[in-house]
């Protein structure tokens, strides 16, 4: 039913319309809405008519420039240190700010694009006129076009302005992004850069940086892998024993549970790393009581690598199976109890059932989130960043610690001691394309996920 | 029309009005008169935010026409070169700067030079170790106003005068807690073994020498301290100090007000202990670095800036400072004056700053590599991750790291 | 018969017993953090599982410092998750809604780049989203709304999931009756989909009050605390530098406390349309 407009219309080539066409749809051509604003759609001519021009004006006045400035991303690359005699002082003159210059001049390169895409859009209207006009239909009047706004073309109307953000704050700055990656922007060009191509990547892949990325990189993947396990598998199992028979006032044990999710992270793992500490109050109490003798380094610089990223795999635990646990509770209230009985009345146990049919099917539901978990985990920053900050340090590894995941790399590189921008964009691609590499094969192995 | 198309449209018109305002503002020009009405801003640290103000209000008495806003810092004067770095020309006009990022700020083109007459006044009347601790391939870049070095604090009522003289007996008599991940406060060993960082005017980039058997005596002492008693490794000293569990720290002058208050009357202050090196005995030193005020590149107000800059570093004000913050003045008047004089804090931090207890902190712009680097050489040959055969690879390592361009 | 009521009794003692373990082991660093509230601590760091000395003046001095004003940072905060959450829950509502039950040529399309989008890690367009937001001279709490708002319309997943699972009879039954698209989505629609607003609504407005690193990125320039956000604002506290970390750490964690007692209560609350969000989206995909 969604394919109202089954039938094919006759159609006709842009040749056709600009030969045959009268004087207006031949306007259309140069100048948008000329065609619409003749056949009385009115909103449609003026708003077509009304960007065009003010794209034009914005072209010739800063768009040009903007673009021709991508190129090179600004000419004067040195700043000059002059005396100002009238002042009495030292003045600096700034070379050309490249990160505006990039960023304008991609803003730029949308709006052409969006201003083609529009002069598409204003000759298909043309042609749909054309055509209407030549086989002697009706043309959409004005208020027509503007009701179909909340019928046929819905879809435009609601996504206008989620669009609008989207492109603004997601798409140009992943586009900006990208683009640092392919310059020199770093702690010695940190005003006025260049393009140096793949350079950047040739520094993370097997340069100064590539005996840092690969170890963290290894990391990054294991600790996607079990703290996605882990929480998962804890959280169904702690789900299991409060659904299990007999355990009374189930909502309690689990909001128990829940409360430590809910609190704030920045909160909770700030003050778990000085729980934790040498001298924090774990080890003090350990001690008191006589279990150990010296402190226990679980993530502090003493500490020995593995044992820092099994603590933050554990302490992740601690945050992560409780919202498992709440979710695996929801899908084993809805599991189909007639197969579990028929599999005890034939004698299975408790392991066989849990085995052979609860988990599959838990499985099979959180198959799709898993995969979104997995990602999440790859970049979960802000685990590792407030318990450890990384720690223990890393002799071998250039502004990272034992613990730190690309992510807290990434960060480190650009808001730390070095701020090599150029090199954090290559990681920010790099991670990307693990993402995408990642989620491409477990989606294609996922029965459960499907497009719509 | 779709909506991908609709969404274009007003796109198109929404980043058109964008483009055009932010183009049209970024070319604002410094040109301007002397003397004209001008309003800054003034980056401080937190917990100095009250009493600049005060400083500000007198400033304004003085120069009516210039109005100042006094915020704090957004991370710290410490961050301050990542903070100006991400919006240079959003910063304020006028911020606090450590002496081991100026290199790097003035390379970046973040900071201006002072004017001549202001530099004269600095070199003539400023304590030397400050002067030159602002000044940069020839130029003056910062109006400096305090010199901080690190001294021993201790609890007077477990350790003697005498006992804190030389870092053996310290560390026989009581406990001293300190962080080995701290390369500020660590790497200093390197320097009382005889090796230099950046050469001896430590602007040579070519020029360290800690890549030798100095070096590894160096490295050495501090593999050794992990198996000392009387050497505590804590990630809060000041805790330990206040449990009792140690009874001496090595710590900054910003700290003093609070060890102070957690000592109370047992709060004694006093230069580092010598140490036993390489087997020769020698003062051990300590990291010496000038905090001051810079006046930032993308000030539309340079002149206006500059008489902020400077008189927020004046004698009252560094009094104030000093008063406030404990912070020691590096102004020769404020020097010599009483209270600075009558203040133990301010005296073993003076002496700390002569040459030979202590090193100026350098200001190349590879200070970042060498601070990222140093802390897990430091603390991994502490905890003993680093082993001793590995030290004379590990030294080579890191100095070709900080030395490149 | 017996022994198997004994076993059983047994077995259910064992569970009671293992679920009182964990629920010890999960609470005890939760207790621990409102202990450390009540603790005197001058030095930054608190070394014991109980106060060595009780005080209440951690939450006196936290809402009467004059150097972090703690209250405004709670009313920014507020301001900004309202206003977020409506406008975020009514975008990310919409465009589910568009993905789930209109049918358009580019929908395929979209659904594939907002997998791909969702896959950037945040951080480098953080740089970017800044100039964005100062070119619109944006960089306040205004700005911080938004960027939250501006990337509401990626997160549709859930809600579309729930939209996917009302039978599309029902639509079609509307349009026989002659209702434009507009029409069913405001008559049949929104009002199916309240629990799902209401999970929307909740997480949306949850967001500003745990984001630190984001909401510093965009207000930190200002440099007057009066314009934080709590999260910012805290973790402010502790990260700005030397010496003055220690003097404010007690009352770092008693913000902490403060502020995290209505979000555990909202949550709490929320536990039961979360799981429904979760479990609904996850059904689908």
């Amino acid at each position: 039913m969604f394919k109202r407009k089954g039938h094919v219309p006759p159609t006709a080539s842009y040749k056709e319309v600009w030969s045959k066409g009268d004087a207006a749809d031949k306007l259309s051509f140069f100048f948008m809405g000329v065609s619409a604003l003749k056949n009385k759609q009115w909103a449609k001519g003026f708003s077509l008519l009304i960007s065009e021009i003010v794209f034009l004006v914005w072209f010739i006045f800063s768009g040009v420039s903007a673009l021709s400035m991508l190129s090179n991303l600004g000419e004067n690359k040195t700043k000059k240190v002059v005396f100002d005699q009238a002042q009495g002082v030292y003045v600096t003159k700034q070379p050309d700010n490249s990160v505006l210059i990039l960023l304008f001049g991609i803003m730029a390169l949308f709006l052409v694009i969006g201003f083609i895409c529009l002069y598409v859009t204003n000759l298909r209207s043309t042609r749909a006129n054309y055509i209407k006009k030549r086989d002697g239909k009706h043309i959409a009047t004005n208020k027509e076009e503007l009701a179909s706004l909340l019928d046929s073309r819905l879809h435009a109307t609601l996504m206008f302005i989620p669009m609008l953000g989207i492109l603004l704050f997601t798409v140009l700055p992943t586009v900006f992004m990208i683009s640092m990656a392919f310059t020199n922007y770093d702690r010695q060009h940190p005003i006025g850069f260049s393009w140096t191509g793949f350079q950047a990547f040739g520094n993370v892949l097997s340069g100064d940086l590539a005996g840092t990325f690969f170890p963290v990189l290894g990391w990054t993947l294991i600790w996607a892998v079990a703290a996605t396990a882990t929480t998962f598998l804890g959280g169904v199992l702690l789900a299991l024993l409060i659904e299990s028979k007999g355990i009374k006032h189930r909502k309690v044990w689990r909001t128990i549970f829940i409360v430590v999710y809910a609190v704030p992270q920045f909160v909770s793992l700030l003050l778990i790393a000085q729980f934790l500490d040498a001298q924090g109050p774990l080890n003090t109490l350990l001690q008191n009581w006589g279990w150990i003798s010296g402190p226990l380094h679980f993530i502090d610089n003493e500490a020995a690598p593995w044992v820092a990223r099994l603590t933050v795999i554990i302490v992740n635990m601690w945050i992560g199976i409780p919202v498992s646990m709440l979710v695996s509770m929801a899908i084993i209230q809805n599991l189909p109890q007639d197969q579990i009985e028929a599999a005890r009345i034939d004698g299975a146990n408790v392991f066989q059932i849990f085995h052979n049919i609860t988990f599959p099917q838990i499985l099979f539901v959180m198959g799709p989130s898993l995969i979104q978990q997995f990602i999440g985990n790859i970049n979960n920053f802000n685990v590792i960043f407030l318990l450890t900050g990384g720690k223990p340090m890393n002799n071998n590894y250039n502004g990272a610690g034992s613990t730190d995941l690309l992510v807290n790399w990434l960060y480190n590189l650009t808001f730390g001691q070095q701020q090599r921008y150029n090199a954090s964009a290559v990681l920010g691609i790099l991670i990307f394309i693990l993402s995408a590499t990642i989620s491409l094969i477990a989606y294609r192995h996922t029965t459960a996920f499907k497009e719509g | 029309m779709s909506f991908f198309k609709k969404a274009a449209l007003s796109s198109a018109v929404v980043l058109a009005a964008l483009s055009l305002s932010a183009c049209s503002k970024s070319s604002s020009s410094s040109s301007s008169t002397a003397d004209k009405k001008a309003s800054l801003t003034l980056w401080v640290d937190t917990e100095q935010v009250p009493y600049y103000k005060d400083i500000v209000k007198d400033f304004h008495k003085k120069y009516p026409n210039i109005t100042v806003k006094v915020t704090q810092s957004p991370n710290g004067s410490a961050n301050v070169k990542t903070d100006v770095g991400k919006d240079a020309s959003k910063a304020a006009d006028v911020f606090e700067v450590p002496n081991d990022q100026l290199g790097q700020m003035a390379n970046a083109g973040y900071i201006n030079p002072l004017s001549p007459s202001d530099t004269a006044n600095i070199k003539k009347n400023y304590v030397s170790q400050a002067s030159k601790g602002v000044t940069w391939k020839g130029k003056v870049y910062a109006y400096p106003y305090a010199q901080q070095a690190d001294t021993i604090y201790y609890n007077k009522s477990k350790l003697s005068a005498n006992d804190v003289k030389d870092w053996d007996t310290l560390t026989s008599k009581g406990v001293l807690a300190t962080d080995f991940t701290n390369a500020y406060t660590i790497w200093p060993i390197f320097f009382s073994a005889g090796t230099t960082l950046y050469g001896e005017n430590g602007e040579n980039l070519k020029g360290s020498t800690f890549n030798s058997q100095n070096g590894v005596n160096a490295l050495t002492w501090i593999a050794k301290q992990k198996s000392n008693k009387g050497v505590m490794q804590t990630s809060n000293a000041l805790n330990q100090l206040k449990k009792g569990n140690a009874d001496a720290i090595m710590d900054g002058p910003w700290n003093a007000a609070n060890i102070k208050k957690i000592l109370g009357k047992n709060f004694a202050v006093a230069k580092y202990p010598t140490v036993t090196v390489g087997g020769k005995k020698k003062q051990l030193e300590t990291f010496l670095g000038i905090e001051g005020f810079a006046v930032n590149s993308h000030t539309s107000n340079a002149k206006a800036a500059s008489q902020l800059a400077a008189y927020i570093t004046n004698k009252k004000s560094q009094l104030i400072a000093h008063e406030k913050a404990g912070q020691i003045p590096v102004l020769k008047s404020a020097v010599n004056s009483s209270a600075v004089q009558n203040d133990p804090v301010a005296k073993a931090v003076i002496e700390m700053a002569q040459p030979g207890n202590s090193v100026l902190q350098p200001k190349l712009p590879q200070m970042a590599t060498f601070w990222d680097g140093a802390a897990p050489l430091i603390s991994g040959t502490y905890d003993g991750k680093i082993k001793p055969s590995q030290y004379k690879a590990q030294l080579a390592k890191f100095s070709k790291k900080i030395s490149q361009k | 018969m017996k022994s198997y009521s004994n076993q059983r009794k047994v077995s259910l003692f064992f569970r009671y017993l293992l679920l009182t373990i964990l629920a010890i082991l999960w609470l005890i660093p939760i207790l621990w953090i409102v202990l450390a509230s009540f603790s005197y601590n001058d030095t930054g760091f608190i070394s014991t599982f109980f106060p060595e000395k009780w005080t209440f003046q951690n939450y006196i001095g936290i809402f009467t410092n004059s150097q972090f004003p703690y209250l405004h940072w709670i009313i920014n905060t507020l301001l900004v998750a309202i206003i977020s959450a409506t406008l975020s829950t009514f975008i990310q509502i919409t465009v589910a809604y568009v993905l789930s039950r209109l049918r358009f040529r580019l929908r395929k399309p979209f659904l594939q780049i907002a997998l791909v989008l969702g896959m950037f890690p945040g951080f480098m367009s953080m740089i970017a989203l800044y100039y964005i937001l100062k070119g619109l001279n944006m960089l306040n709490l205004g700005g911080l709304i938004l960027v939250y708002v501006g990337g509401a319309g990626l997160g549709f997943y859930v809600a579309k999931g729930f939209f996917d699972t009302i039978p599309r009879s029902l639509d079609e039954a509307a349009e026989l009756d002659g209702a434009t698209r507009w029409q069913i989505f405001t008559k049949i629609g929104l009002p199916l989909s309240k629990p799902m607003i209401v999970y929307t609504a909740l997480t949306t407005f949850m967001a500003p009050w745990v984001d630190f690193i984001f909401s510093g990125i965009i207000l930190s320039t200002s440099g007057d605390p009066k314009t934080y956000t709590i999260a910012y604002g805290l973790y402010n506290m502790l990260s700005s530098s030397k010496g003055n970390a220690t003097a404010y750490f007690a009352q770092f964690v008693a913000g902490c406390v403060v502020i995290a007692i209505p979000i555990t209560i909202l949550f709490i609350i929320m536990q039961k349309f979360y799981v429904s969000g979760i479990t609904v989206g996850a059904d689908k995909g």
